[in-house]
């Protein structure tokens, strides 16, 4: 791969704010910048709402020399808007382009997404972009949609993977395998990331659940 | 589980456009399962207005188990949780589900509790019902790559997906598109009697063909 001019973000979250995918893909472009390279970000979910959005989307990726896709793991893979706009990406040729995915989840393990990026790598195949590599976030619920930047100490390996990838990336090398390693490393151990988590799912469904329990069965 | 083949099967047809391959898959999913005595809920999904899953969990703090939004979503769960077997046909896309698969797809985490759990070395999150669906999974891919790299990532996804659903029953079949009316009924067929959906098992098992990989 070359040394990328233009980058484009996509905002592979469906979620309108507080996205941690979002966070993360954000925290990269910005280091791309301080590289002098150009940058963009859409989110899939308005990219693909219609056949302007969808025009401005090939256009963006078109333009762009590298393609960073940021999302959330949905029911083990990509979520369908994401999905969609991948699709779209291969109805037409976008490239030459570099891709790179980085995809969290709220489990405590990287395995689980595992899937998910495979898929990110089938596509750039199909879709005649250069695969640059894909980070894996376990534990994205350490992150809350906060600014990486706000979380220095709690995300540190996260940060710094990102520093590595920002490096290589505007260097014209793929995702570095140091990066990949600090992206996998658990922010908090997983008996911890358990607890904390399962604490914070009854204490919302204490301030707003409507139902008896969140164990209630309402299809039986 | 379904010791007789008979119950409800809901089948979520993914198809994006008119696939002659993934038409057949249909139809002959729909004929077998009529012949085993199955009550079809066939649902053609990219008929249906359902809005993508905003992921904002209100299906598990708020309102547990049924979806908070009034935008199609809902209905993913309330025909899951009935069924006795679930059958996704989808054109395999980039190893995974096509977007109107997927659409649909994000709306079955309300199945699940929201709690983690540690379950054979990895967290899950367990289910919220007692019943248990056995699982079908169809893909096309184009000729040639029934054995290829996205065919084995379908694979590996749909043996992830049953971590998390917990089938007593589960199989994936990948189909090449272009393939005959027999050969596609042949591998359906076997397909069918792998999740005990098919009262014809030794018959299906003998003309299996080199389709599905």
């Amino acid at each position: 791969m070359k040394a990328p001019q233009r980058a484009l973000l996509l905002v592979g979250s469906p979620k309108p704010s507080e996205s941690s995918s979002e966070s993360l893909g954000v925290y990269l472009l910005e280091e791309l910048e301080k590289r002098g390279v150009a940058t963009q970000t859409l989110h899939v979910t308005k990219a693909v709402r219609n056949e302007e959005s969808v025009e401005e989307l090939r256009a963006a990726a078109t333009s762009a020399d590298l393609i960073v896709l940021s999302f959330p793991l949905y029911v083990d893979s990509l979520p369908a808007p994401t999905v969609r706009a991948l699709e779209v990406l291969t109805e037409r040729p976008v490239g030459p382009a570099a891709f790179v995915a980085i995809c969290q989840s709220g489990f405590p393990e990287v395995d689980h997404n595992e899937v998910a990026i495979e898929i990110c790598r089938n596509f750039a195949h199909d879709a005649g972009v250069e695969w640059a590599g894909g980070l894996i976030l376990a534990a994205g619920g350490m992150i809350g949609g906060q600014p990486l930047r706000k979380l220095q100490g709690r995300m540190r390996s996260a940060i710094k993977s990102l520093d590595l990838t920002a490096e290589a990336l505007a260097a014209g090398s793929p995702v570095p395998e140091e990066a990949v390693r600090l992206m996998a490393k658990p922010p908090i151990p997983k008996f911890g990331y358990r607890f904390m988590a399962n604490w914070g799912w009854r204490s919302q469904f204490k301030k707003r659940g409507q139902g008896s329990s969140l164990k209630d069965q309402p299809y039986a | 589980m379904n010791a007789d083949p008979t119950g409800a099967a809901l089948l979520m047809d993914g198809r994006r456009d008119d696939d002659p391959t993934l038409a057949l898959a249909h139809d002959a999913l729909v004929d077998g399962l009529a012949a085993g005595g199955w009550a079809v809920d066939d649902w053609t999904l990219r008929d249906d207005k359902i809005a993508w899953c905003a992921g904002c969990f209100k299906c598990w703090t708020q309102t547990p188990g049924v979806c908070a939004h009034h935008d199609g979503g809902g209905k993913v769960a309330e025909r899951w949780v009935p069924s006795d077997l679930i059958v996704l046909l989808t054109p395999v896309t980039f190893g995974g589900y096509s977007s109107e698969l997927k659409k649909a797809l994000d709306h079955v985490i309300p199945i699940l509790q929201p709690f983690m759990q540690k379950r054979h070395g990895e967290t899950r999150h367990p289910q919220r019902y007692e019943r248990r669906r056995d699982l079908l999974v169809v893909g096309t891919v184009p000729s040639g790559q029934a054995r290829g790299p996205e065919a084995a990532t379908f694979r590996r996804l749909v043996e992830r997906n049953t971590r998390n659903m917990q089938p007593p029953r589960w199989a994936v079949g990948v189909l090449e598109t272009g393939a005959s009316d027999w050969e596609v009924r042949a591998a359906v067929g076997s397909l069918l009697a792998e999740v005990g959906a098919s009262p014809a098992r030794d018959a299906v098992n003998a003309v299996r063909s080199e389709v599905v990989a």
